[in-house]
């Protein structure tokens, strides 16, 4: 994967494909254009500096293994080495490697893929909730593109170690829901650390968040969108300006020679790489009308909603969104804190997985459920099976790991237990989707970052050292 | 304090027998049930034994008649319900919400849970004023085993919220179990925010109204000719009366502990009933709230420092109450509040994962609720001669996965067919047909 804002991408064939392959657009193929000089626009300004921790080889032997693909290994073995996945499968199959190894003892626990969640506020809402921190929605215009939620991100929140207890192994960023463009989401390796760089996810696609429904027409209704209408005429204007904007850089791209570089803007970058493909769109809509407007509104300016966020009414829709290939991120059973959220009903998730090609997700958009996004899932699962959907363990596991992945961009890299993939692995107590379950250990990278059985692998923050003892609060606020 | 406990013990009297009479209305016609082949778990205090490993529940004229595992329904005219050997408990009670005066959180015109900043009345507010028994929430709750919930209004711009109710989630146009029994009272930050900014207003507020309450209920003559004192309108003063020497209990949301000792200062200074709301550092002084008998309804999942004031937050709150003898129920102050209350099953479970036993956690979301409000004579356990409100489960009532599959409230089954179970069915099957959607369902 490369970097998302590379120049060849945005001017270049990828991103006409992802045009034409939506039909929309009246772009021309320019074909791979030279970078050239317009170095300020290629270049990735705020680039990762994550580096995995050190890792021993570890093997997990005799226990239950959800995959993430959709398959249930009994007695099965993982093998990790160098930060990444070298063996799955049953324990039988996987030889013992030789050399110093730490061997754990899996037998009556569960391992899974790490848990991803898609929309999380952390680090841009974090705890303590002051207004000095409160930096997630960049009230003040109704397009904000130009904003990057990395920006804001406090990278001392505690909210990342809870989520980390909770298993969480990566996660998306977004601004919040203020504005019917909110800015850029941000990827992380749920890695503490000093600064956001040091946590951002290598090499994941930037998301760009937008936003339907009451919001926006909430906060702008002195000055507009005040409704429903005018929400959709401001994502016009903004895509018809970022359509022109798109071409003038990418006809100079097609032929620097001589000319100077058009001006940048940075909320038409953020709108043009979304055009291209390059950065992912996530969608926070209830409605299923609304859902079924901005599909339109996608088809009308050639761009891909990689997945609806909220969705409270994907259950409507689940058709349509598996037709065009759109996640739902979804609550288990949130419902009727707005009037748009009326219509929730707790099988929704499991209504969108039963589509053929249906992509659920499961997200938190909360600092308590990013903790036990396990246990929502498991609720999801079970209401769905009480309506006679019949879904298995195994494929649930996939709401919090592969889909979340597949819709961030990172499937690659992780989301799954598959060989060559990175590290990020859990290993439970007991079977997950059990209440009395609880993260027993915590790999990223092959790195052992939380260990409920020893205090020394929990993380603590900087806001929280020296204020409570956490070995009174048992570590991580467990 | 022994004035406080005689009076405690007349309102104790004076209360069950006004709750009979409540919860006795509106159960007479409820036919006749034995609920046969269950375990059961009674939920009731921890000296007794809490489970009958296979027995059965006599129902009759709303009430529990007899339970056991050697009981036999007395005759043909009782309706047999197999449990199959799958768990039941008594019906879930939601220690606190908005239930009924709430339908939609975010805006205005659905939700009468709290009056504007600038509106001038507060504690002689009543939430029964604003109850809404067609709330859609009502049903969805108890199709997930709520029977009964205390459904407060919490303080808009004032220290005091108004009075709230106990209701049952029968779906009667008469669900009041008891009204106006606790006062809400904002205190700690909440309280700050509420009084010039400061946690010393909020307290030097709270006890200056108190005197003031004191003094008018001994000369309301001396009131006559004013509309306030300070915030409050004389009808709201009037309103604290009750409150003043513990005839009522204060509902008080507080999160620390120094914020907690001062309350239970303030408990011995006036004679105050408290029972506290959100509470996370409550672990922090368990003893002390052991010792002075004041109960605390946490969310056991609190477990970040949201504010300066809750550090101290752990998943262990609840566990190390309860093994200081503190009264523990649970709630959660976001979606669980009242839309889901039906979630109170994962609180209690998720509080068991970190050191609750599973039978007091099952008592924390059905008897201790009923004891907090005075109503542990008639509901919270399945006892004999108490008020039948009792869920079968298909399974481990606290698993995630596990739902009701017969909810029974004062003795009467209830529809557990829902606008969400009716959405969801219609839209199983989203192939065109003949007719459009709208024509599809009851």
């Amino acid at each position: 994967m490369t970097g998302l804002f590379d120049l060849r991408m945005l001017g270049g064939i990828a991103a006409c494909i992802a045009i034409a392959a939506c039909g929309g657009g009246n772009e021309e193929d320019k074909g791979t254009s030279d970078t050239g000089e317009a170095s300020s626009m290629l270049t990735n300004p705020y680039p990762s500096t994550y580096e995995p921790y050190p890792s021993q080889p570890t093997l997990i032997t005799g226990a239950t293994i959800y995959t993430g693909t959709g398959a249930k290994i009994e007695n099965g073995s993982i093998f990790m080495r160098d930060g990444r996945i070298e063996a799955v499968g049953p324990a039988g199959e996987i030889d013992a490697p030789k050399g110093d190894i730490v061997t754990i003892d899996g037998s009556g626990m569960f391992v899974t893929p790490g848990i991803i969640d898609n929309h999380s506020h952390l680090g841009v809402y974090p705890s303590p909730g002051f207004s000095s921190t409160s930096d997630g929605n960049e009230a003040t215009s109704p397009n904000t593109a130009n904003v990057w939620a990395e920006h804001s991100v406090w990278p001392q929140d505690p909210g990342f170690t809870r989520a980390l207890a909770g298993g969480i192994t990566s996660l998306q960023i977004l601004p919040g829901s203020a504005n019917l463009f909110g800015g850029r989401a941000v990827t992380l390796k749920n890695v503490p650390a000093r600064t956001v760089q040091e946590m951002k996810f290598p090499d994941a696609p930037y998301g760009m968040k937008m936003a339907c429904g009451e919001n926006p027409k909430r906060v702008y209704s002195s000055s507009g969108p005040a409704t429903r209408m005018g929400n959709m005429a401001g994502y016009r204007a903004a895509w018809i300006d970022a359509q022109a904007y798109k071409k003038k850089w990418d006809d100079y791209l097609d032929d620097p020679e001589g000319k100077d570089a058009p001006e940048r803007n940075l909320k038409n970058e953020t709108l043009a790489g979304a055009l291209a493909g390059d950065i992912l769109v996530n969608m926070h809509c209830y409605r299923a009308d609304e859902m079924a407007q901005i599909l339109d509104l996608s088809k009308e300016f050639g761009y891909e909603v990689t997945a609806f966020h909220h969705a409270i009414e994907g259950y409507k829709l689940a058709d349509k969104l598996a037709e065009n290939d759109i996640c739902a991120s979804v609550w288990a059973d949130w419902w009727g804190f707005k009037l748009e959220a009326y219509d929730a009903v707790p099988e929704n998730a499991a209504l969108i997985h039963a589509q053929p090609g249906g992509c659920t997700i499961i997200h938190s958009d909360s600092e308590m459920g990013i903790q036990r996004l396990n246990q929502e899932t498991a609720k999801a699962m079970a209401d769905g099976n009480n309506l006679g959907l019949n879904i298995a363990p195994e494929e649930a596991i996939t709401w919090i790991t592969a889909n979340p992945a597949r819709a961030m961009g990172i499937l690659e890299d992780t989301g799954t237990l598959e060989a060559g993939k990175m590290a990020d692995v859990v290993l439970w107590d007991g079977d997950p989707f059990s209440v009395y379950t609880k993260t027993d250990k915590v790999f990223i990278d092959g790195a052992l970052l939380f260990d409920r059985r020893d205090p020394e692998i929990s993380p603590r923050t900087d806001f929280e050292i020296g204020q409570l003892d956490n070995t009174t609060t048992g570590g991580a606020g467990q | 304090m022994s004035m406080l406990a005689d009076m405690k013990k007349l309102f104790a009297a004076t209360a069950s027998v006004l709750c009979v009479a409540a919860v006795m209305t509106g159960v007479a016609k409820a036919e006749p049930i034995a609920i046969i082949n269950a375990e059961i778990h009674l939920a009731g205090p921890a000296e007794n034994p809490r489970t009958i490993r296979s027995g059965s529940i006599i129902i009759n004229d709303g009430r529990i008649v007899a339970v056991g595992a050697n009981v036999t329904p007395p005759g043909d005219e009782f309706r047999i319900i197999d449990a199959g050997g799958m768990p039941v408990t008594p019906g879930l009670f939601a220690p606190v919400s908005a239930l009924g005066i709430e339908e939609i959180g975010g805006n205005d015109e659905g939700n009468d849970r709290r009056a504007d900043s600038d509106f001038p009345l507060s504690a002689s507010l009543n939430a029964e004023d604003a109850l809404n028994t067609s709330s859609s929430i009502i049903p969805i709750n108890a199709a997930g085993g709520v029977t009964r919930a205390y459904t407060t209004p919490d303080p808009g711009g004032k220290l005091f919220g108004g009075c709230g109710m106990v209701i049952d989630l029968s779906g009667s146009i008469d669900p009041v179990t008891r009204s106006c029994v606790a006062q809400m009272v904002a205190m700690g930050q909440a309280g700050a925010n509420r009084a010039g900014d400061t946690k010393a207003g909020a307290i030097a507020l709270l006890r200056y109204y108190l005197n003031e309450a004191k003094r008018y209920s001994q000369a309301p003559e001396d009131y006559r000719y004013m509309t306030n004192v300070s915030e409050l309108t004389i009808p709201d003063l009037e309103a604290l009366v009750p409150y003043v020497n513990g005839e009522k209990p204060l509902l008080v949301e507080v999160e620390s502990a120094p914020d907690i000792r001062r309350l239970i200062e303030m408990q011995r200074e006036f004679g105050l009933d408290l029972v506290l709301l959100s509470a996370r550092e409550a672990w922090m002084v368990a003893e002390e709230l052991a010792l002075a008998d004041i109960p605390v309804i946490i969310n056991p999942l609190d477990n970040l420092p949201a504010r300066f004031e809750a550090m101290g937050a752990t998943l262990s709150n609840a566990a190390r109450l309860q093994e200081k003898g503190v009264r523990v129920a649970f709630f959660d102050s976001d979606i669980g509040y009242t839309h889901n209350l039906r979630a109170m099953t994962q609180l209690a479970g998720n509080a068991v994962a970190y050191g609750m036993s599973r039978e007091d956690a099952l008592a924390a979301i059905t008897l201790n609720p009923a004891i907090i409000w005075g109503l542990e004579a008639e509901l919270g356990t399945i006892q004999a001669g108490k008020t039948a409100d009792i869920v079968i489960w298909d399974g481990d009532p606290l698993e995630l996965t596990s739902r009701p599959t017969t909810v029974i409230i004062a003795g009467e089954e209830v529809d557990r067919t829902t606008r969400q179970s009716l959405l969801a069915r219609r839209y199983l099957d989203l192939s065109r047909k003949d007719l459009p959607v709208a024509y599809q369902g009851e």
